[in-house]
C-alpha cells in the first residue's frame, strides 16, 4: 500500500470530503444559501483540524494518529465522555420530541445504536471465559476439592 | 497485596475520579544519566508528555514499558518502580 505523501493533510482532507457531500445534500434538498453556510462553516473546521494535527502535545498526537499507550489511555477516556454526552443529548432531544408529539424514531435509532455498539464492543475486546482454558474451573472441579482435603491445617475435630 | 487491588474503590463510578499509581524512580535515574525528558522519550519510543506524566505519578506505565524504562536504565525493574508506594489518586 503506497503511503499518502502528506500524512498530515488525510484527516482534514477527509472531514473536507465529508463536509462538502453534506453541503451537497443541503445544496439539493433545502438552499443553495444554506449550503453555502454550510461549507464555510466545514472549511474552518478543516483548517482547525489541520492546526490541530500539527500542534505538539497529546492532541497533536492523537489528530496525527501517533499515539504511546498513555495516549490510547486517553482516546479511551475521552470517547466515553463523548459517548456519555451523546446519549445525555440523545435522550433530551427524544423528551423534547416526545413532549413536542413530534417524531423521536431517529433519536430512538442513536441511542439504540449507540447501546448495542457498546455492548458489542466489550463482546469484541473483552476477555472470554474460553480463552482461559483450563484455569477456571471453579471451585468443584476434582482438583480443586482435592486440594481442599488435602489441606493439613483444618483444625481436628474435638 | 492482594487486598490493597481489591478494593471497593475499582467499581464504578468510584473509577471514573481514581488512578492507582505506583511511584518510580524515573525522575532521578533520567537526572543521573544526565538526560532531557525529550531524549529519554525518544530512547523509550514514547511521547515526552507520558514521560512528564509518568515522572509526576500521574500515569502508571504498562507492564511492557516499565520493563522498557528498567531495561533503558539497566536496573531491575522492582528499583525503579516501587509497589509498597501505591498510591491512589
Amino acid at each position: 500500500m503506497t503511503k499518502f505523501r502528506y500524512p498530515r493533510l488525510v484527516a482534514p482532507l477527509a472531514v473536507l470530503a465529508i463536509g462538502t457531500a453534506m453541503a451537497l445534500a443541503v445544496g439539493i434538498g433545502h438552499t443553495w444559501t444554506d449550503a453555502l453556510s454550510s461549507e464555510i462553516t466545514i472549511i474552518l473546521i478543516t483548517v482547525g483540524y489541520y492546526f490541530l494535527t500539527g500542534s505538539k502535545g497529546d492532541v497533536g498526537a492523537i489528530y496525527r494518529r501517533r499515539t504511546d499507550e498513555r495516549q490510547q489511555h486517553v482516546i479511551m477516556k475521552a470517547s466515553r465522555l463523548a459517548m456519555l454526552v451523546m446519549f445525555a443529548l440523545t435522550f433530551g432531544i427524544a423528551l423534547v420530541m416526545v413532549a413536542r408529539n413530534e417524531n423521536y424514531w431517529q433519536e430512538d435509532v442513536i441511542g439504540s445504536v449507540g447501546g448495542v455498539s457498546f455492548f458489542l464492543g466489550i463482546m469484541i475486546y473483552g476477555t472470554h471465559e474460553e480463552d482461559a482454558a483450563g484455569t477456571s474451573r471453579g471451585i468443584m472441579a476434582s482438583d480443586a476439592v482435592k486440594g481442599i482435603e488435602e489441606t493439613d491445617d483444618i483444625a481436628p475435630p474435638m | 497485596m492482594i487486598q490493597r487491588t481489591c478494593k471497593g474503590t475499582l467499581t464504578f463510578p468510584s473509577m471514573l475520579s481514581n488512578l492507582y499509581i505506583v511511584k518510580n524512580e524515573v525522575r532521578n535515574y533520567r537526572r543521573k544519566k544526565n538526560l532531557s525528558q525529550a531524549e529519554l522519550a525518544e530512547g523509550l519510543g514514547v511521547s515526552r508528555q507520558t514521560v512528564i506524566a509518568i515522572e509526576g505519578d500521574r500515569y502508571s506505565p504498562s507492564l511492557p514499558l516499565a520493563f522498557r524504562i528498567a531495561k533503558f536504565f539497566e536496573v531491575p525493574v522492582e528499583t525503579m518502580f516501587d509497589p509498597s508506594e501505591e498510591m491512589v489518586k
